[in-house]
């Protein structure tokens, strides 16, 4: 009994990680409209800024994921500006640019910190009843990751996301209000990218830091999106965390290859079996 | 039988739009019919769904007898029925002689590849027919919009149809082009027997066109005259 | 047959009454020139790690020309270009050492398979389109990768466990073969596939391929079944992908789990950026001159994979037609557009590309 509930916890606090995640990849999908591919390098890429930090003794979750949202934002705004917003509706370039640069960051990250697994410190853990054990890096990523999307739910369905509403709605009438569509796109991209490095540096006191420990992470945040759709920061949040459980009792049970190639086999059974949704999707673009 | 192609108790909604109900129409072999509405009665989707673009939510399609309603588009160019649209998707690295070859090739009958470039074949008998014989080689992407337009049509009737299903295709045309393609359809509909479907909002042309003309408002058909 | 004068042809310049120039003839003295330099290389006896490095590049010619066929000719975006490959490569392998088969019934296996896998591949993409293609490849790819790295087989005699990270040895009926004749061989495989896929791509099929790729909407208001193409292409570039890869594998003797990486794939995509999609021969060079230049000089892998990547963005941000593409442009710049990709006509695109 123990060990599956503390499956149920540890899987509750990764998902609710992935859910700041998948709602990045939400919202370029549903702004940009574009399949990020390198999603899962930025939350690498926090991953590796919490490591670092780590080493030069800032141990604190707390700390490194602001730190790695701003990196990444300034990262993501680049991107988004040299390469997404000019690129946008090259079925060929954009995808296959983006994984270039997942690709990129990969062996970068692998030339200059190796292959090999790397972990933080986490600090001691608080025990609960029964034995459980309560990582204190979990509720703070669960804290703010309900945190965060509470936020973003609220700044959504207020004033200022309406420019984000319109855009993913209606492209050209969002043009002809005079909204900078350009900038408002690779900003989005620039904050989505954030999100997700937030989530990777609220994550990596959990296991092994690895150049390749994102390509999971996107996986998982586009099955997210595909079955919970655009719309739903609640739906985004609660899919997550079913998944996040999911995939901890995957990795636990079996192991975490297998976890790895059941969110492969879910990508293709989602793609397969629901190509009116994946039109619609895909259809928002014109 | 006397029908070519029959619709019964059309229906189809976007959302909660309801864009076409009840809608019941034939067309005999042969037959010269116009379809006449307002922007926004509908007249694209029914003419998606008779095409096979669109899946109606509820009635049925038949061709020479056959139901035919969830028959794809392309089954359906192989069928006989073809259309036009209104606003072209021209091929951007084909040239006019590969796009109408396409159309020859994949409707069926066999004699659209094989010819050298500089010889005369079925491809360039339609080519001449609709105008186009002098622009063979240039690219469809950089077609003028009358252009456009003659090359939806050799594109049609490439497959020798039955029945031509046309999409606004003489709107917005120069007078010399719509001369060209109004004699075109003429001699199609007279010399091939060639049934069709017209779509319009210009009634002179319809009545000078078509034997028989249904109009479309919101959705339903509720006037046909016999012209 | 109506006189072609009797329609008042629209005002137009005598030049879309002509063929193309044959410019093909220009590329063909290039195209000669090259295979001379590659037949007589060998004769100036260089080391035999040279040989090496352009025996593989012939066979990732015929990877990249392979992937040309479906996400080139055919618009169709494959990220998992590298499951046949690997398909046939283990294939190859499991057969000949396990099975014991002789090679020449396990390469004509392994290339079937390839292209039975392709098929599927084509099937469960047909419906989707752009990046979902892509995405989906990536998958079925990754999928492919994860088992064959997981998963471990028992030899007969000696009792190691094969498979895994090291993969599978092919029995090969020759002890050590020459690099020399490896080179040709190789060489004489890439022209071979080449001639193969551009006499595909002039064929019928091949301009009905381009018509999907071009306006799917169009081809099928001409009559086209586009999921039975899509399933085509991805057969016809899968068989020779898997073909590239049972002459990989004889080569190197082992079948190993990075014949079905990521990394791989997304290789063949960058050769097709770099040469020119849709052109097969662009490809080809592009892939003969990266693989020479990166491997030739002897760069650690993880240094490789990133030069690739760099060089695809730069690609696709400053040469979107390729070095064909662009060279073509050049070519025809007096006379106007021939019909080559030109830089300006990427917004364009939307108009042409994909469904309304």
């Amino acid at each position: 009994m123990h060990p599956l509930l503390q499956v149920l916890l540890d899987g509750l606090f990764t998902g609710a990680a992935y859910a700041l995640m998948a709602a990045g990849m939400a919202l370029i999908l549903g702004v940009v409209k574009v399949i990020n591919l390198s999603h899962g390098a930025f939350f690498t890429l926090g991953a590796y800024v919490a490591y670092v930090l780590a080493e030069r003794g800032v141990g604190s979750p707390i700390a490194a994921a602001p730190l790695a949202a701003v990196i990444a934002f300034a990262f993501g705004v680049f991107l988004g500006k040299s390469f997404v917003n000019p690129v946008r509706s090259h079925p060929f370039a954009l995808p296959v640019g983006t994984l270039a640069c997942a690709l990129l960051f990969e062996q970068a990250a692998q030339m200059v910190w190796g292959p090999h697994p790397l972990s933080i410190e986490a600090g001691a853990p608080w025990v609960g009843p029964g034995g459980l054990v309560i990582r204190r890096w979990g509720v703070i990523a669960f804290l703010s990751s309900a945190a965060l999307l509470g936020g973003l739910k609220w700044v959504l369905s207020a004033r200022p996301g309406l420019p984000l509403r319109l855009i993913a709605e209606d492209e050209e009438i969002a043009c002809s209000l005079g909204m900078d569509v350009e900038a408002i796109r690779y900003l989005t991209f620039g904050g989505a990218c954030a999100m997700a490095a937030a989530a990777g540096a609220l994550l990596s006191p959990s296991g092994a830091v690895t150049p390749t420990m994102g390509r999971a992470p996107l996986l998982l945040s586009l099955v997210v999106v595909i079955v919970a759709g655009m719309d739903s920061v609640a739906a985004i949040f609660l899919l997550s965390i079913g998944l996040g459980i999911l995939g901890n009792a995957c990795a636990w049970f079996l192991s975490p290859q297998w976890s790895y190639v059941a969110l492969l086999v879910a990508v293709c059974l989602l793609l397969s079996a629901r190509p009116a949704g994946i039109v619609a999707l895909a259809g928002r673009r014109d | 039988m006397n029908t070519l192609l029959s619709a019964d108790g059309i229906a189809k909604s976007f959302g909660p739009t309801r864009v076409l109900s009840g809608i019941a129409l034939s067309v005999a072999p042969g037959e010269p019919v116009g379809l006449f509405g307002p922007n926004g009665s509908g007249k694209t989707t029914l003419v998606n769904i008779l095409s096979g673009l669109l899946l109606p939510d509820a009635g049925t399609v038949r061709f020479d007898g056959k139901e035919i309603t969830r028959l794809p588009l392309d089954a359906r160019y192989r069928l006989g029925i073809a259309r036009t649209f209104q606003i072209p998707h021209p091929y951007p690295a084909l040239s006019v002689r590969e796009a109408v070859r396409v159309a020859l090739s994949a409707g069926n009958r066999g004699e659209g590849g094989g010819t050298r470039e500089d010889e005369e074949g079925p491809a360039e008998d339609l080519l001449a027919r609709t105008g186009l014989f002098n622009q063979r080689f240039v690219p469809c992407a950089q077609l003028s919009q009358g252009c456009l337009r003659r090359l939806e049509f050799a594109r049609g009737l490439a497959c020798r149809p039955k029945l031509l299903i046309l999409d606004e295709i003489f709107s917005a045309l120069s007078a010399a082009d719509e001369e060209d393609l109004t004699a075109l359809l003429r001699a199609a509909n007279r010399d091939e027997g060639t049934a069709f479907l017209l779509v319009s909002h210009n009634p002179p042309l319809l009545k000078s066109l078509c034997r028989r003309i249904l109009v479309l408002e919101e959705g339903r058909i509720v006037r046909e005259r016999t012209v | 047959m109506r006189n072609a004068a009797s329609f008042r042809a629209p005002k137009v310049s005598l030049r879309g009454g002509t063929p193309p120039a044959r410019s093909t003839w220009r590329g063909g003295g290039w195209l000669a020139a090259g295979i001379g330099l590659l037949l007589l290389f060998p004769l100036s006896s260089p080391d035999a790690f040279f040989l090496d490095v352009f025996t593989t590049g012939f066979l990732l010619a015929v990877f990249a020309a392979s992937w040309d066929v479906v996400g080139g000719v055919s618009g169709q975006i494959t990220l998992g270009h590298a499951l046949p490959f690997g398909a046939a490569a283990y294939a190859c392998a499991l057969l000949t050492s396990f099975a014991g088969w002789p090679l020449p019934l396990a390469v004509g296996a392994a290339v079937l398979l390839a292209a039975v896998v392709g098929a599927g591949i084509g099937t469960l993409s047909a419906p989707l389109t752009g990046p979902f293609v892509a995405l989906l490849t990536l998958a079925l790819g990754e999928i492919a990768h994860e088992v064959a790295v997981g998963h471990t087989f028992f030899s007969g005699p000696g009792g190691y466990a094969w498979g895994g990270e090291g993969g599978i040895p092919v029995a090969l009926p020759w002890r050590d073969a020459s690099p020399f004749s490896s080179y040709y061989a190789a060489l004489a495989f890439l022209c071979l596939a080449s001639f193969g896929m551009l006499r595909f791509l002039r064929s019928e099929a091949g301009l009905i391929l381009r018509a999907v790729a071009g306006s799917p909407v169009t081809a099928q208001a001409s009559g086209v079944p586009i999921a039975r193409f899509k399933r085509l292409a991805f057969a016809v570039g899968s068989a020779f992908a898997g073909a590239a890869g049972a002459g990989f594998v004889l080569h190197v003797g082992r079948a190993t789990a990075t014949d079905l990486s990521l990394e791989l794939s997304f290789q063949a995509a960058t050769f097709a950026a770099v040469g020119g999609r849709g052109t097969i021969v662009g490809p080809v060079v592009a892939a003969l001159v990266l693989h020479l230049l990166f491997q030739g000089l002897s760069l650690p892998p993880s240094a490789r994979v990133l030069l690739y990547a760099l060089t695809l963005l730069l690609a696709l941000r400053f040469f979107p037609g390729g070095v064909v593409g662009t060279a073509r442009d050049l070519a025809s710049r007096p006379g106007g557009k021939e019909g080559g990709r030109s830089p300006r006509r990427r917004g364009r695109n939307r108009n042409g590309e994909g469904a309304p």
